[in-house]
């Protein structure tokens, strides 16, 4: 499943750019990340607890930074199990100069397995929720530490 | 007076017992001290196991056993048993008890739990830890042949199990005459039967008695024992497979060995105590079998006034990830496609694939609907394209009755020549025609054209290939009661055989259908024989069942003649009496007889052939039987929202004598209603990486009563003269001709937009991709 | 398909029940009609640590009108909506719309609080609570807040509920005799979820479009109510003229997900195309003064 959307962040891009390159500033603004633990030279190890309504897991996985062009591209791989069963996605941020704001193109290509798979027809709509959520958490982040 | 019981339309002789609860499924097997069983399935539809740590699932406190590929004793770590090899089949991959090193579908069993209770299995599977190494997923059937974009089986260096060529005539030599020559590609997709009854086994060892009890929800008891005893070195007296009530088998449970049918007997005999496994509907969307995928390169040749010269079919055949029942459904496939029409020249040809999906073997039709979209698509384009009318084309190239026994030129799936036995096609088509008013369609047609309806005739014709050997048996016994007990070995899964078996005794030998008591599918009770397949119980079995009940009414006679001092020539059997005929008054009960077949002193004579009113009889008939019908609908289209409602249904059928004409319509329904739900309702839908993504009831779409329309039936019998009582198979043939109708539909339906439906199942969404490609083409 | 351990708490009111969400939190989930919670428990894709069932709760078992308002609390099934005649006559779309939900025997079990507060993008019911503007009352130790439909469905299967939050009922407005409604969707089989669902209201004056109500399920991750597209039905003078430009604006505006079912494509062409269906069917009855579900 391919989604993608793009934002605008309240930040230019060399701002921006310094936030996602801090793993735990990203782990702060990841819905659900309850933990980052560096592993190796852009490896860690992640548990998320994503909990949309009722259906909500506890995910152990990998995170992985693929890609760091700075200060345009950025890419990750994600790979999550639980009972409920797998996640993998791998998600690309491009990063747009506009002066004082940051266009943010951002796409994604996930796959899911085991019980998952049964609400196949829900994930994008989620996925783009999360990915919501996650950039007014920069954004609010950003505005924050703004002068 | 005598009843004649064979080809009445009595209500079922099992039913009061399943309608109030009292059947006998595989989940309703209770026993002291019974454990149960979950198996932990790969998530992914291909990937290397690199690890599997089982130490926190035995830590559970409920948790008796652990079992993993390791675990198994050798005889279970090779691959399962090969089925049915075939020359062609050069790589016959099965499947493992428990995946070794690598898995090859999602849902392929990795590990065995068993606990006291299925929470706490299930809890327990959740602790294992396995770690995957994800392959790209062989998904795309065409891809897979050309071996990309990996290999499910590296060791074979392809993706191509068996290559497989069938050519009568001169196929080529025929294409060079034609005046038209048509070529179209057809896909069918996956389906799946979906049972009411998921898949089930329960075990339990006796060690004292060194016996292994297991009911199984198998449509092949005996064969299953059999295999049994083999792999655990017991002998095949020791074990006894039960299959009791059976919630539906519609092929995929003909299948063995599926792994849980080894693994449930392994850890009783193990643990030393009962053990259940129920498959849920989950598990049963990866793990039981599917079947459908074909994808055809086919073409037809003909001369200007339609008659066929030839046809050629190149397909390939997703196998799924093993093929352990071999090459069944391609063979099934290419041998129904030629259907009821002569075709003296014919090229068929088929790749068997492996993708990394579920196992392909028989469902209902088993390659029949794939054989006759095929041809009856190629019928509909070349009338189109001759200006000619599609019943008319059909007429100029059917088998005439007198034809018969007509040989199709190919071997079919028993390794015999293809013959059709008997049948008379053309009166089929105008019977159905005429129930449709076919004559008058036009100005129907234009009348619902009138009120802004979109409706469409459809009709199909097939052959049904059935009732095939090898054989099957029967033992029948007269006990001193009157009642007369019947055992068979093929099972039953809500054929009816409890009534339709019974009615062929009760006829043999005059006593009430009721006193006829069947038991099927248990090997204790009768230990030879193959299993339910093929649309074959009816005719095979039956016909064992004749013959017994037959040896057993020669046997009273004779007894009876000794009792009533009367020449066995002037007794009749009625009314469960043995009397004289025209002197009712000299009479004895058929019980009194069986007492005194079975004397406590005194002389047996030799010619009786033992003590006892019974007999075993076998059939084994030297080829199969071949049913025929034609279904003709009216199907209404919406063409905004691209969906379908049916206004009318009509099945013709033969299948020879009746048995029973009212399980015969019931079989005809479900068929019909299956045939629909697999063109345009029920669908398995994969993504890329070999997930399944309707795989519950929520997003797999059964019809129901609101979409499946009232069925009419039309029955017309040509008897077979292939086994004594005339019986062809009807199992199948509800199913075989609907994608192939509800495309002509839909075509007629929508005629202003030339649609060509070229691919089964349709849904909503494809329509509406059809419909607008089509009007943007129009506009 | 067996759940995971939980706890399991049945309180027999209402305060009762929300000092238990108060305390376990996220760690809880109500149990009403159980029709969407239990298959998610059985396959192990909820795990709360305590399942809060409000059967017991008589309190809540309530389906009455009010000062123009008809007042549906938690316990209420939706089979009532259907049964009861007042509902016919004081919101004829939930009569209409909840015939489309599953069936027969899933709604006997299955509450019209328990679908809203569910969510699922494609489920009727939200839709119509958009469509006719209910309110949603919240009660929570903290006491009791109104949220309209509105800006009560935040994402699929998301909504503002808080976790420390019962939804003890759901309101929706009367509407009177010159209004006319329709239910209309598409799904493969009857009683799924809609591949796409409108509901429709319009109000009819003079033989003109006084106002107009559109709302669309399975058209986005939450239910979608057009405001630009009733005002076209307004503003139009000619009533085929405002269905066609309603029709165009659903198939602008809505960008529904494609999935395995349906193209995004295909659900964007049935938005439109039942819009210009719904709407003329409620026009029928708005005119006629028939309200609806008469079908
Ligand atoms: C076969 C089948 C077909 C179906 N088809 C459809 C369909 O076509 N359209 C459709 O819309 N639905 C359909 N459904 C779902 C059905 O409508 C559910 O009943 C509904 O979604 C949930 O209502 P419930 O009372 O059963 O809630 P439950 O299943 O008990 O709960 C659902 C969720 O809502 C929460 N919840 C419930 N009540 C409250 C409350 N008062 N306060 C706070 N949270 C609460 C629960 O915690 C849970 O998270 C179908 C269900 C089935 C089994």
């Amino acid at each position: 499943m391919r989604i993608e959307g793009t934002e605008t962040l309240h930040a230019p891009r060399d701002r921006v750019w310094a936030l996602l390159d801090d793993p735990q500033a990203l782990a702060s603004c990841t819905p659900g990340m309850q933990e980052l633990r560096p592993t190796g030279p852009d490896e860690f190890e992640a548990v998320l607890s994503i909990g949309i309504a009722a259906v909500r897991g506890t995910y152990k996985g990998k995170l992985r930074i693929t890609e760091r062009t700075p200060p345009e591209r950025y890419a990750v791989q994600v790979e999550g199990t639980s009972g409920a069963g797998f996640v993998r996605a791998v998600g690309v941020l491009e990063l747009e100069d506009q002066g004082a704001q940051t266009g943010v193109r951002w796409s994604g290509e996930v796959q899911v397995g085991g019980a998952l798979t049964l609400g196949s027809r829900m994930i994008p709509g989620i996925a783009r929720m999360l990915a919501g959520q996650f950039f007014q958490c920069l954004d609010r982040k950003l505005q924050e530490g703004s002068p | 007076m005598t009843t004649r019981w064979l080809g009445a339309p009595i209500k079922r002789n099992e039913d009061p017992r399943l309608l109030v609860g009292q059947g006998l499924f595989v989940d309703d097997v209770q026993l002291p001290g019974m454990l149960h069983a979950v198996v932990l399935r790969s998530p992914h539809a291909h990937a290397r196991i690199l690890r599997i740590d089982v130490r926190r699932a035995l830590e559970h406190p409920d948790v008796l056993l652990v079992l993993t590929h390791a675990d198994l004793p050798p005889s279970l770590r090779e691959p399962l048993p090969k089925l049915i090899p075939h020359p062609d089949l050069k790589h016959h991959k099965t499947q493992y008890t428990l995946a070794p090193d690598k898995v090859r579908h999602v849902g392929e069993p990795v590990a065995f739990v068993v606990a006291t209770s299925r929470y706490a299995a299930e809890d327990a599977a959740e602790l294992i830890e396995v770690d995957y190494e994800p392959l790209p997923a062989v998904v795309d059937l065409e891809d897979a042949a050309a071996g990309r974009p990996a290999l499910v089986h590296e060791d074979i260096g392809t993706n191509v199990a068996a290559h497989s060529v069938q050519r009568v005539g001169d196929y080529e030599a025929a294409r060079a005459r034609a005046d038209l020559v048509l070529a179209r590609r057809f896909v069918v997709d996956r389906g799946c039967a979906s049972p009411m009854e998921t898949r089930g086994v329960v075990a339990q060892w006796d060690p004292r008695a060194r016996q292994l009890t297991v009911w199984d929800s198998t449509q092949a008891p005996i064969p299953i024992r059999n295999g049994l005893a083999a792999l655990f070195g017991l002998a095949q007296k020791d074990v006894r497979v039960i299959a009791p009530d059976v919630g539906g088998g519609f092929g995929p449970k003909i299948m063995m060995f599926y792994p849980e049918e080894v693994l449930v007997p392994l850890a009783a005999m193990r643990l030393g105590r009962p053990v259940k496994w129920i498959e849920d509907r989950r598990e049963h969307f990866v793990a039981t079998n599917h079947e459908r995928t074909q994808i055809h390169h086919a073409e037809i040749a003909l001369d200007r006034e339609g008659h066929i010269l030839g046809v050629r079919t190149v397909f390939l055949h997703d196998a799924g990830a093993y093929i352990p029942y071999g090459l069944i459904v391609p063979i099934v496939a290419e041998c129904t496609l030629p259907g009821p029409y002569r075709i003296p020249n014919y090229h068929a040809e088929f790749r068997a694939v492996f993708t990394n999906k579920t196992i392909v073997s028989p469902y209902r039709g088993a390659g029949r609907p794939h054989g006759v979209f095929v041809m009856e698509r190629l019928l509909d384009l070349a009338a189109r394209e001759l200006g000619m009318d599609r019943a008319e084309i059909r007429r100029r190239n059917f088998i005439q009755p007198h034809e018969f026994p007509y040989d199709v030129g190919l071997i079919y799936q028993d390794n015999a020549p293809l013959v059709y036995d008997s049948g008379n096609y053309p009166a089929a088509l105008e019977r159905a025609l005429e129930a449709v008013d076919y004559p008058r369609w036009p100005e129907e047609k234009a009348r619902y054209r009138a009120q802004g309806r979109r409706v469409g005739l459809g009709f199909a014709c097939y052959v049904e290939g059935s009732g095939i050997g090898p054989y099957e048996g029967c033992r029948v016994t007269v006990e001193p009661s009157g009642k007369v007990y019947v055992a068979t070995g093929v099972g039953t899964q809500g054929q009816g055989h409890f009534t339709s078996l019974a009615q062929v005794v009760a006829e043999a030998l005059g006593v009430d259908v009721r006193d006829v008591h069947v038991v099927t599918g248990d090997t204790g009770a009768f230990g030879w024989g193959t299993g339910t397949f093929a649309s074959r119980a009816a005719v095979v079995a039956g016909s064992a069942v004749h013959l017994a009940a037959q040896a057993v009414r020669q046997k009273a006679l004779q007894v009876a003649a000794s009792l009533l001092e009367a020449s066995p020539e002037d007794l009749e059997l009625a009314d469960g009496q043995v009397r004289v005929r025209g002197a009712p008054s000299r009479s004895v009960s058929l019980g009194e007889v069986a007492r005194a077949a079975n004397p406590l002193r005194g002389v047996i004579p030799s010619e009786w052939e033992g003590p006892g009113l019974e007999a075993t009889r076998y059939f084994a008939p030297p080829r199969g039987t071949f049913s025929h019908g034609v279904h003709a609908a009216l199907v209404e289209v919406d063409p905004e929202t691209a969906t379908l409602r049916f206004l009318r249904y009509v099945v013709v059928h033969d299948c020879g004598t009746i048995l029973n004409p009212l399980i015969l319509d019931g079989q005809i329904h479900g068929g019909v209603a299956q045939g629909i739900g697999g063109s345009f309702f029920e669908r398995l839908v994969y993504d890329d990486s070999g997930q399944l993504l309707s795989g519950s009831f929520m997003d797999f779409h059964i019809p129901t009563a609101v979409e499946i329309p009232e069925i009419e039936v039309i029955h017309q019998e040509t008897p077979s003269p292939l086994n004594p009582i005339g019986a062809k198979g009807a199992g199948e043939g509800g199913v075989i001709p609907v994608p192939a109708l509800v495309a002509q539909a839909i075509e007629d339906a929508l005629d202003d937009l030339e649609l060509e439906i070229l691919r089964m199942p349709l849904h909503p969404d494809a329509l509406f991709e059809l419909i607008q490609k089509a009007t943007r083409r129009g506009s | 398909m067996k759940p995971p351990v939980f706890d399991y708490q049945d309180p027999a009111s209402v305060e009762e029940a929300v000092d238990v969400l108060a305390r376990h939190g996220a760690a809880a989930k109500v149990l009403a009609g159980g029709q969407s919670l239990v298959p998610l428990l059985n396959l192990r894709l909820a795990r709360p640590e305590v399942v809060v069932d409000i059967n017991r709760i008589d309190a809540l078992d309530y389906l009455t009108e009010e000062s123009g308002w008809l007042r549906v609390g938690a316990r209420v099934r939706q089979r009532r909506l259907e049964r009861e005649g007042d509902v016919r006559r004081t919101v004829p779309l939930l009569a209409e719309a909840v015939r489309f939900v599953g069936h027969p025997q899933i709604r006997n079990r299955g509450t019209v609080c328990g679908s809203l507060a569910h969510a699922d993008p494609a489920a009727e019911l939200p839709a119509a609570a958009v469509a006719v503007g209910a309110r949603l009352v919240a009660h929570s130790r903290s006491g009791i807040r109104e949220i309209p439909a509105e800006e009560f469905f935040t994402g699929p299967l998301t909504t503002a509920l808080r976790p420390d939050e019962l939804l003890v009922e759901a309101r929706f407005p009367c509407t009177g005799p010159d209004w006319g409604w329709a239910f209309l969707e598409v799904s493969n089989r009857h009683g799924d979820y809609a591949l796409c669902g409108v509901a429709a209201g319009v109000r009819a004056r003079d033989g003109r479009v006084q106002d107009a109500r559109l709302a669309y399920a399975g058209a986005g991750p939450v239910p979608v109510r057009l405001r630009q597209a009733e005002v076209a039905l307004v503003e139009h003078a000619d009533l085929e003229e405002g269905i066609r430009a309603a029709a165009a604006e659903a198939r602008r505006v809505l960008r529904p997900d494609g999935d395995l079912h349906a193209s995004s494509e295909f659900r964007r062409h049935l938005a439109a195309v039942l819009t210009a269906r719904a709407l003329r069917l409620a026009w029928s009855r708005a005119s006629t003064c028939s309200g609806g579900a008469h079908a």
